[in-house]
């Protein structure tokens, strides 16, 4: 797709070759600081003095709360000028995801409103589909709703049952069915409904809330995210008028799926913003409650846990922001399907990557800021308890991690196969490599042990690719095995790279202390599916091999978690690099 | 019209500040823009707003300073002087330098923060005003301006007065003066084409800074024995959350 860019650029392309540096946070400028301020301004003066109102049932006030962030500017950093936005850099949308996150259900209610609410309509919209609705989203007139999902089938997006027909005139689709779980269903004024004309044409549609025969379903009871309005939308015979057809008739899937890529990324940067959250709150707590005469901080286990935390939502934060740079550079210069190709798609494999990533973090991090709480942990009256109920839904929307797991490994053999990315080759060559082993030790570690990961992916999903060849869909478990592998990769190498930047420190003891745990999974989960793989001989060269490539040496890690601990403790959360 | 707001940048008083051979550290603060300057910056605004003219920021203080005027310019102010010193220097210094460019700029009305937050102090306000032979009227809640006058109300200890000035003059900030708007992501794209004329200056101060400290606070731990003599105890415990404590 992208020819003339390096390999290291391109999606995926990080598995074949290492790239020399990585954007950070700590590339942001001065604009995204201000902004970052100002989205805390946002959260502190806005949105906290109605949190607990909000947070009982009265979801009407994410109306008004909207309607400020839009006088902020913060729904319009998406959308064009040309359409009453500010056409700001993924960079800055991904920050102000992060900010928002410990709002828990508000910052649902603003991101179904602003990326799969929103960017449909800015990356498919006719010129006249974006002068008639874009002014009003960016401005928070109006908030929008996204529905994809019905009761009958939810990972399954394309299983669709909702159906459209053309009217006898041909002025109208008439569409019938039911959408699931939409958020924003409560008080929003658009909807992109996705519906296959005549049960076939997967297609998206635009539909304006006072459209008869537009209904909903009562409020659901969730588990968390109580702020964000959750309903079912019924639809029966809403007569949508054919100009509010979004995109191409029958492409309804490359809206659907690209609108999820960007979905997933800001989840993953939310998803540290919370785990951020978290580990302050388990922080400050840790170094307030004493046991034993002593602060809890003082204690190992505490230290254990506080460190794990920091140490994953640095690997979580180095990936994301790693892959919103990639995007950002991708996109300079495109708009509109261009700018989707190029810049969203081209970074899917990295998308899914960091959801699963992000949403792992911080349920590690809530339930671990739970336990550091203890029996006041498990009162509604501290806000840890809020924050492990919200994050939970995080591993299920946006594509379950299940299917994101399939989709990592899924997608880097699809642009094999279409020659856009060397893996055969890679692998071919890696086979004469691994028959004669070099036993030199490496210059570099580190980057060598995050090779050797490189290598233990390509050769076993080379090994699985071989022998289930087209089926290999079906061995969902070898598929997430690789997946694992792979999310590993891509975080310890972010940290690293970064870690190098910031010259060591507490960065690199997390790298480090990531790096051993990661090899240790890898080693682990490789074994435990090479025998599928491979038998007698073959298998036992194999499990050598695989031995070699996530060699690591006894490490001290009792005293890395603490000195990390230590660090957590004198920022009273996460050691959040400066600039 | 002209409005001018003076400014500074301070460390967050939320953030934990360091020692540092004798020295506060700075590195891991956090700095923003003096809360009392953010009342300044809004009424300048607002007096533009009401009146027309021109809303200038002026600040002085070292580099990083040029962070607070962004902000400043991001709530929507016009333009920037920032004078460039790097150091310590005293207010009476800093308001001789500031009342140099002020005059230059020749506003009707300059505003700034009642009381610096990391100095302690509320010199800057009426040295400026001392330094450029204006009135000042400190402790503002509520500024008018009318025929080329102003109209002010200003804090007492326990009242207030209102009181009618001729302009030019200086006005400090107290809290109610107004709520100060927050930069929006518009306010701050336009920030960053505004102009922040940039003027190194040497000025020698006449107060060195020769050691800093922070108070550290810890708990007395101080028990009475209320077992043998409960009124005694209770007696003694009054005495000293009244005389030492000064609580009650």
């Amino acid at each position: 797709m992208i020819a003339d860019r390096k390999l290291a650029k391109k999606g995926g392309g990080w598995l074949l070759e290492r790239p020399e540096g990585i954007f950070t946070p700590e590339d942001f400028d001065d604009t995204v600081r201000e902004i970052i301020k100002t989205t805390r301004t946002f959260v502190e003066r806005e949105y906290q003095p109605v949190a607990e109102r909000l947070e009982h049932g009265e979801l009407e006030l994410n109306v008004p709360l909207m309607r400020k962030a839009g006088e902020q500017g913060l729904l319009g950093i998406e959308v064009p000028e040309e359409y009453g936005g500010l056409d700001l850099s993924k960079t800055i949308s991904t920050v102000v995801a992060e900010e928002l996150s410990p709002t828990g259900g508000f910052s649902v209610t603003y991101g179904a409103h602003t990326s799969i609410g929103t960017l449909p309509l800015v990356y498919f919209g006719t010129p006249e589909q974006k002068a008639k609705y874009l002014p009003k989203l960016a401005s928070g007139e109006w908030i929008a709703a996204y529905c994809l999902t019905e009761p009958g089938n939810g990972s399954d997006a394309l299983a669709a049952k909702t159906k459209a027909v053309l009217s006898e005139d041909g002025k109208h689709y008439v569409l019938n069915g039911t959408k699931m779980w939409i958020s924003n269903a409560g008080f929003a004024h658009l909807f992109t409904v996705f519906a296959k004309i005549d049960g076939e044409k997967f297609t998206a549609f635009l539909v304006e809330r006072d459209t008869p025969g537009l209904s909903f379903g009562a409020e659901e009871k969730k588990m968390g995210i109580k702020a964000s309005s959750t309903r079912m939308v019924i639809l029966e015979d809403v007569k949508v008028p054919v100009e509010n057809v979004l995109g191409t008739i029958g492409k309804g899937h490359q809206i659907a799926f690209n609108v999820l890529n960007v979905g997933r990324y800001k989840l993953g940067a939310g998803a540290i913003g919370g785990a951020k959250h978290a580990l302050a709150l388990s922080a400050k707590y840790a170094k307030e409650r004493v046991a034993f005469g002593k602060p809890i901080a003082h204690f190992g286990l505490i230290q254990h846990k506080l460190a794990e935390m920091a140490t994953r939502i640095y690997a979580g934060e180095s990936a994301t922001y790693r892959t919103v740079g990639l995007i950002d550079e991708a996109l300079q210069g495109k708009s509109g399907t261009e700018a989707v190709l190029a810049g969203i798609e081209e970074y899917a494999i990295e998308a899914s990557i960091i959801k699963v990533l992000g949403s792992e973090v911080l349920d590690y991090c809530v339930d671990e800021g739970v336990q550091i709480h203890g029996g006041y942990g498990y009162s509604a009256e501290y806000p840890i308890e809020r924050a492990y109920r919200d994050s939970r839904i995080n591993r299920i929307f946006e594509g379950t991690n299940e299917i994101n797991r399939l989709l990592i490994p899924g997608m880097l053999l699809r642009r094999a196969m279409k020659g856009e990315l060397p893996l055969v080759d890679a692998a071919t060559r890696l086979q004469k490599e691994l028959l004669e082993p070099s036993f030199d030790q490496p210059d570099d570690l580190e980057l060598a042990q995050i090779d050797n990961l490189k290598k233990l992916v390509l050769m076993t999903s080379g090994l699985a690719a071989l022998k289930y060849t087209t089926k290999i869909e079906e061995e969902q478990e070898i598929l997430a095995t690789a997946a694992d592998i792979l999310i590993d990769i891509y975080a310890a190498e972010s940290m690293l790279l970064r870690s190098r930047r910031l010259g060591g420190g507490v960065y690199a003891d997390m790298t480090t202390l990531y790096l051993y745990q990661a090899l240790d999974r890898a080693q682990s989960a490789a074994l435990g599916v090479l025998p599928r793989l491979a038998e007698g001989d073959e298998m036992r060269v194999m499990a050598s091999a695989v031995r070699r490539l996530t060699k690591h040496e006894p490490t001290d890690l009792v005293d890395l978690r603490r000195r990390i601990a230590q660090k957590v403790l004198e920022a009273e959360g996460y050691p959040q690099p400066r600039a | 019209m002209k409005f001018v707001a003076v400014i500074r940048q301070v460390p967050d008083s939320e953030s934990r500040l360091k020692i540092d051979a004798g020295r506060v550290d700075l590195s891991s603060a956090t700095l923003i823009l003096d809360q009392m300057d953010e009342y300044a910056v809004e009424e300048v605004i607002r007096l533009q707003e009401k009146h027309g003219g021109e809303s200038v920021i002026v600040a002085l203080g070292p580099e990083r300073f040029e962070e607070a005027v962004r902000t400043a310019l991001a709530m929507g102010a016009d333009r920037a002087i920032h004078l460039v010193q790097e150091g310590y220097l005293d207010p009476i210094t800093q308001a001789e330098a500031l009342a140099e460019a002020l005059r230059a700029e020749a506003p009707d009305v300059v505003l700034t923060g009642g009381q610096q937050a990391d100095w302690d102090s509320q010199a800057l306000g009426p040295a400026i005003a001392e330094a450029l032979g204006w009135p000042v009227v400190t402790w503002t809640t509520a500024l008018e301006l009318e025929d080329g006058q102003a109209r002010a109300k200003h804090d007492l200890d326990e009242g207030a007065e209102v009181v009618r000035v001729s302009l030019p003059a200086v006005f400090t900030t107290q809290q109610g003066l107004n709520e100060p708007r927050y930069p929006t992501l518009p306010g701050i794209m336009k920030a960053k084409k505004k102009e922040i004329r940039k003027i190194p200056i040497s000025a020698a101060s006449k107060v060195e800074v020769l050691e800093q400290s922070i108070q550290e606070r810890s708990r007395l731990g101080k028990v009475l024995d209320g077992t043998k003599d409960p009124h005694a105890a209770a007696s003694e415990l009054i005495r000293l959350l009244h005389e030492e404590a000064k609580v009650i």
